[in-house]
């Protein structure tokens, strides 16, 4: 029974979600530009950066570490060496997908629910909170996670046809398979507990949806630093990472669940 | 011998307890039990400091629609919401459809239909597609065959295909209906259900809720329309966070106001007031215009007499009526009664 309540939770949100143009874009167009507009900024920047962006200390150290990480860089040309440091990027970009599409499913979900008062009638269903939890988070997380995929085969594809084919074994890395298989679900199930507790709160989607700072700003931070050289990401500390990230999923779970409770949607909700 | 005795002895047995189910019997009331599917015993509930239901005690039989008439604020959503085990009492329990509240939410929630005060619909889904998906969580039901049942039933079977987002408030409504019935729910609450509804629309949902009733199933009714309540309800409580009062229309008009009988006359003569006066079968009597306002000590047995009496001294009756006393004034009186008054 608890399988078909959550596919029929889940089929619902798909419908009411794919029949609004701006989410149907968010989910299926706007990831694909983001990767095809960050590859056009990598080409740019090996095109036309100059020796002096080559030569920047900041850049060096990140290339330093990356080549320690992986001493094939050291046999690539400084051009290459410059184009392999930014491709290493794409893993932690690809973790900006999942959080876009996670936490704008969510919101939209649960405000709509709460602006139409649709949620007071499905209280009174045999629904279980976990149920409706489970079928909400799955119609945010199989898209943002399908889509993060299909973005980083695309992305893959994109740099063997942009010539930089043999670069792809340096990209496609332990960290990266890390960042995809097991830091993407992690994100994308903290992105959905948020966006759950700012709905709870919120007015509307706009303001749940504010919480995207609180996630992505970090995020970038993770990125910002390791492409200065001062942090470098191996396979062991992106585990302890994932590792951190499901330690929080976990009490944010607890605190979504405690909101998702019949009395609390009724009592605390506004 | 011994056997075909006993044999015939036992289907005597199985005959008499299936018979209260065969429809004509039924419907002259043999064999029917009051089973009170709404019991509440001391249901009180607190936000905080603010007690917003206290010490509740009501129940409901079985195809009885009982109304829930109250001010503003006097609890009236949050009495429905915890009988349909929404929100859990701070104190005090309830039977509902066999369930007991607190503890029993889950099974209670597959025999309980509720109609919230706004109907709550993805307006961007069609009709027939929210009522799939809000039947598509309570088990044994056959969700196409009963979404069609009661889209047809309502009246909305032809627009099944198009978005509720296009319909009238009307059409929302009763499609809200067809969604608190779409598993056949034991007992229905309705709150607010003819709210900000045109005359003819309020009057179809009327209608329904009057059927509903009439088929068997417990409906508890919470509105501010008075008229509605006495048309619809058997029973009507009063409530303001307590519970003021619980009754039939007319019992709870008695425990006010005086039952008079207005006899239009073509002109009241002396001789008619005269013949009229006999205690203690009249209590009370006035004369108002061209009108003998007579309070009896029971109206229904003792009219044919008066009517009798008022003819025997020559009146010429043009009308005969019950002033009843609207139920409004009943319902301000309870409020006004239960008004702390300033020192």
């Amino acid at each position: 029974m608890s399988r078909k309540r959550i596919r029929n939770i889940l089929l619902k949100e798909w419908r009411v979600l794919f029949t609004d143009v701006g989410n149907t874009l968010i989910v299926t167009v706007l990831p694909f530009f983001i990767v095809g507009q960050l590859l056009l900024y990598v080409w740019l920047a090996v095109n036309f950066g100059g020796e002096k962006a080559l030569g920047a200390d900041v850049f060096q150290n990140a290339i330093a570490r990356l080549t320690q990480a992986q001493p094939a860089v050291a046999t690539l040309s400084s051009v290459e060496q410059f184009q392999a440091l930014l491709l290493n990027q794409f893993a932690f970009f690809m973790l900006l997908i999942p959080v876009m599409i996670s936490i704008n499913t969510v919101t939209f979900s649960i405000v709509e629910e709460k602006l139409s008062g649709s949620l007071e009638a499905l209280l009174a269903t045999p629904v279980r909170t976990w149920e409706l939890l489970m079928g909400k988070a799955l119609a945010g997380a199989i898209p943002a996670l399908l889509v993060t995929w299909l973005c980083a085969g695309a992305f893959l594809l994109a740099v063997v046809a942009l010539g930089w084919g043999h670069l792809v074994r340096l990209v496609a890395n332990p960290v990266w398979f890390i960042s995809l298989l097991v830091l993407n679900p992690a994100v994308t199930v903290l992105s959905f507990l948020l966006g759950v507790i700012g709905s709870a709160r919120a007015r509307d989607a706009k303001n749940a949806q504010n919480l995207v700072v609180a996630i992505i700003l970090p995020l970038l931070g993770v990125v910002a630093i390791q492409v200065t050289g001062v942090v470098w990401f191996t396979p062991l500390t992106m585990l302890a990472l994932a590792a951190g990230l499901v330690v929080v999923d976990y009490l944010a779970l607890k605190v979504a669940v405690r909101l998702f409770q019949r009395e609390s949607i009724v009592v605390n909700w506004r | 011998m011994a056997s075909a005795r006993q044999d015939a002895t036992r289907g005597l047995i199985a005959f008499l307890r299936v018979l209260p189910s065969f429809t004509p019997y039924a419907r002259l009331g043999f064999g029917r039990q009051e089973v009170s599917l709404i019991e509440a015993r001391n249901l009180t509930r607190k936000f905080g400091q603010l007690t917003a239901v206290e010490d509740l005690s009501l129940d409901a039989d079985e195809g009885e629609v009982l109304g829930l008439l109250g001010p503003n604020g006097a609890g009236k959503t949050t009495t429905i919401r915890m009988l349909a085990g929404i929100i859990a009492p701070t104190s005090g329990s309830a039977v509902i459809a066999g369930h007991r509240i607190p503890g029993e939410a889950g099974p209670l929630h597959e025999n309980i239909g509720l109609l919230t005060e706004s109907p709550g619909f993805y307006d961007r889904l069609s009709a027939q597609r929210n009522l799939l998906y809000f039947a598509g969580f309570f088990s044994n039901i056959d969700l196409t065959a009963q979404v069609e049942k009661y889209l047809r039933a309502l009246g909305l079977w032809e627009r099944r295909d198009s978005r509720v987002g296009t319909f009238s408030k009307g059409m929302k409504q009763r499609l809200a209906l067809a969604r608190a019935l779409v598993h056949e729910p034991k007992v229905l609450f309705l709150d607010e259900p003819t709210a900000g509804l045109d005359p003819e629309a309020a009057q179809q949902v009327r209608d329904f809720i009057r059927r509903l009733g009439g088929a068997g199933r417990t409906v508890f009714l919470s509105t501010h329309n008075l008229a509605e309540a006495e048309q619809l309800c058997r029973r009507i409580a009063v409530i303001r966070t307590r519970l003021l009062a619980l009754d039939t229309p007319r019992n709870l008009r008695d425990r006010f106001f005086r039952r008079e009988v207005a006899v239009r006359l073509q002109s009241v003569t002396d001789a008619v007031t005269q013949a009229v006066r006999n205690p203690p079968v009249v209590r009370n009597l006035r004369v108002d215009a061209d009108r003998l306002v007579v309070e009896l000590a029971e109206p229904e047995r003792q009219r044919p007499e008066l009517v009798q009496a008022v003819v025997d001294a020559g009146g010429r009756i043009l009308e005969v009526a019950e002033n009843r006393q609207p139920l409004e004034d009943v319902y301000l009186k309870l409020i006004h009664e239960d008004t702390p008054r300033e020192p």
